[in-house]
């Protein structure tokens, strides 16, 4: 579904990924793990086509296609989904509202009717359910003067309506405590299917506690130095990244 | 400096001593003011960028036109761009009150409207003193040159205008909508510049209440001056909202003062919409007179294409326990430019005053512009005055937020731009007019989303 090859990418003049690989299957999951400032989150928003960021070397081809010549939306359409690690407060801007928007988007790309209103409530009533979010978010502005679990809630909310085929997950644990925790990561596991594949971008081994990837891989220095099952990332819990970075220096 | 622009200026003011001269003014009381008002207007001349109050705005524009009264009055009015079931519709076209295209009388108990030929008419002593009791040149009058020009022109050439009074303690629901509309007969196309000078007079009794709409619009042919001049007068604890919605055709100029007089624990809130005309000014000028006196204005001003739109507040705290609040937002798109300048003056001994003033502004284009200037005149010691103005682009974060959900790239950027004007429009309280609003800043800004640069 996705792959990556030799990725090279600098912001503000700094090379930030320096010829990544990385090849995810459908139904696969995928974690990133890696100390901070080793290039996850500049993976994340290259791959949802962020400005700023300057490819200098490699291809992305998602699905046949050329990702990186696709525009952020173009993206967002065909089925990529970025839940940002800090999500953007947008005052004025509706939750329901944007909800909406974007699904039917996605569907007019699909060729398919706009969403029709009873059948919407419905859908994002179940997923709120599922999320454990109160109704009284959808009337409120975007993401503003929610906590920052509530942010994550939202992303993962987002997420399950907009059902994408690539869902791209930048430090989703971050600020959240152990019951959020849980609430995000039953949002994220229900999302599991054959035909969908689930990249995660993290810091802590906490977060495969409740969803159990299928590939954990190292990046530090901008490349993916290791790669292993979900034992890798309990051996990182215990030894560090350190004992990576000595271990792929050495290599 | 050639010769023939040193004596431009000569030349505009011989224009309306001319045409002042053609329209035999009587000699009786309110020709008297008039005359007065001519002379004021004569030995001042137009205002220039020198003056602090227009240091934004040139008038050569206005300046260079001849401007005289359209004589020629068409048989119908375009109805299409009135808004319907705004409340109880006064019309006045070419700056002229018609009386057919109006809500027909009876009005309810307590509330008199009269055209100002009429009030003139049954009162003539009463309309003469209001007016010298008004007129900014009067030395107890605040503040005094802010519009003074234009005040002065209205003055002179003022031949019509609507007097609204509200008697003590009568609550009228209903808002006022008085539209003004300029309109065109096609003969009257080639005529050269008209000019309206409406007076709209608001006498608001002590506990009174009410709502007053004014809408000005026109046909798109005319090249028009409409040189306003309202006033609204409150008496104790009288509340008072004012909605202005300026969409003035392209190529008229829009020049309106409104002037505000607050005795104790009145209250008037202001919903100030600038969105048409070639060049906009919008002057506000409040004394609060009592304690216990509040005044609240916010307003859009959105200039897009040349658009030139000025909103200028001056608020006088004359007395102690005053409080003030003004929240402007400022949209400029292509080559458009947007000025706002709130003056606050605390006066001498008036303790415990609250002002605060915030403006936000967003610009659409590189070649777009807004000034914003607060000014802040404090002379007493026990005051809260607060100000904040800022002015940005497009957050790129939201948009990239905005896209990386399907939204396309337009689509997010008109979604931002009306969300930044929201807070704006959601405190229009008429839902009829609201809906308008909505829909106008929709249209506008869906369109200048695509021409950014």
């Amino acid at each position: 579904m996705l792959s990556i090859r030799n990725l090279k990418v600098t912001v503000a003049g700094k090379q930030v990924l320096n010829g990544l690989n990385l090849d995810v299957k459908a139904g696969e999951v995928h974690a990133i793990m890696g100390p901070n400032g080793s290039g996850k989150s500049t993976l994340a928003q290259v791959l949802a086509g962020r400005d700023g960021y300057e490819v200098t070397a490699g291809t992305v081809t998602y699905q046949d296609r050329d990702l990186l010549a696709l525009a952020p939306e173009e993206r967002a359409r065909e089925g990529v989904f970025l839940a940002f690690q800090y999500p953007v407060e947008i005052p004025g801007v509706n939750n329901v509202y944007l909800l909406k928007a974007g699904l039917n988007a996605i569907r007019k790309h699909r060729g398919e009717a706009e969403v029709d209103a009873f059948e919407f409530l419905t859908l994002v009533r179940e997923k709120m359910q599922l999320m454990q979010m109160n109704e009284s978010f959808l009337n409120r502005a975007v993401n503003e003067g929610f906590s920052g679990g509530e942010k994550k809630r939202n992303e993962i909310l987002q997420m399950a309506i907009l059902e994408p085929t690539l869902a791209l997950l930048d430090e989703t644990d971050s600020g959240l405590d152990i019951d959020a925790l849980r609430v995000v990561s039953n949002g994220v596991n229900s999302l599991r299917r054959a035909d969908r594949a689930i990249v995660m971008v993290t810091h802590y081994q906490r977060l495969l506690d409740y969803i159990q990837p299928d590939h954990v891989h190292v990046l530090t220095g901008g490349r993916i130095v290791m790669s292993g099952d979900k034992s890798l990332a309990l051996e990182l819990e215990k030894r560090g990244y350190d004992w990576v970075k000595e271990d792929s220096a050495a290599a | 400096m050639s010769l023939s622009a040193i004596n431009q200026p000569a030349a505009a003011l011989d224009h309306y001593r001319a045409l002042f001269a053609s329209r035999n003014v009587p000699d009786d009381a309110l020709g008297k003011l008039r005359r007065a008002s001519l002379e004021r207007f004569l030995a001042g001349g137009f205002p220039t960028q020198r003056d602090e109050a227009w240091k934004y705005t040139s008038l050569r524009r206005v300046e260079s036109r001849r401007f005289a009264p359209a004589d020629a009055m068409p048989i119908g009015a375009d109805e299409s761009q009135w808004i319907a079931d705004a409340g109880h519709r006064l019309v006045l076209v070419n700056g002229r009150y018609m009386p057919t295209l109006s809500t027909p009388a009876p009005q309810p108990p307590g509330v008199t409207i009269l055209t100002l030929a009429q009030w003139a008419s049954h009162s003539p002593t009463q309309v003469a003193d209001f007016l010298a009791r008004h007129d900014h040149a009067a030395p107890h009058a605040t503040p005094p040159t802010a519009n003074g020009a234009f005040e002065h022109l209205n003055g002179a050439f003022s031949d019509d205008g609507v007097v609204i009074d509200i008697a003590p303690n009568v609550q009228f629901e209903q808002p006022i909508y008085l539209v003004h509309q300029w309109c065109m007969p096609a003969s009257a196309r080639s005529a050269g510049s008209h000019m309206a000078n409406p007076r709209i007079i608001v006498r608001a009794g002590a506990h009174s209440e009410c709502s007053i709409i004014t809408h000005w619009v026109g046909d798109e042919t005319a090249e028009s001056l409409t040189n306003a001049w309202l006033t609204f007068d409150l008496g104790v604890g009288a509340r008072v909202s004012h909605l202005n919605l300026q969409e003035e055709p392209s190529r008229s100029f829009h020049i309106e003062t409104t002037r505000l007089q607050l005795a104790t624990n009145a209250h008037f809130g202001k919903h100030d919409f600038a969105l048409g005309s070639a060049l906009g000014r919008s002057g506000t000028l409040v004394t609060l007179g009592g304690p216990g006196a509040n005044v609240s204005l916010n307003g859009l001003f959105a200039p897009t294409g040349t658009q030139h739109l000025d909103t200028y507040v001056h608020i006088d705290h004359a007395a102690a326990h005053t409080t003030s609040q003004q929240d402007f937002r400022g949209i400029a798109a292509g080559r458009g430019r947007g000025i706002f300048n709130g003056k606050v003056v605390v006066q001498p001994g008036a303790q415990k005053i609250d002002a605060r003033q915030s403006n936000r502004n967003l610009l659409l284009s590189n070649t777009a512009e807004i000034d914003s200037r607060p000014e802040l005149e404090i002379y007493a010691h026990d005051v809260k005055c607060s100000h904040g103005a800022t002015t940005g682009q497009l957050d790129p974060v939201s948009l990239f937020y905005l896209r990386s959900r399907g939204l396309g790239e337009s689509e997010a950027r008109a979604l931002l731009i009306r969300a930044f004007a929201q807070s704006m429009l959601s405190t229009v309280q008429v839902g009829a007019v609201r809906e308008w609003l909505e829909a106008r800043v929709q249209r506008r800004f869906d369109l200048s989303a695509g021409e950014h640069s």
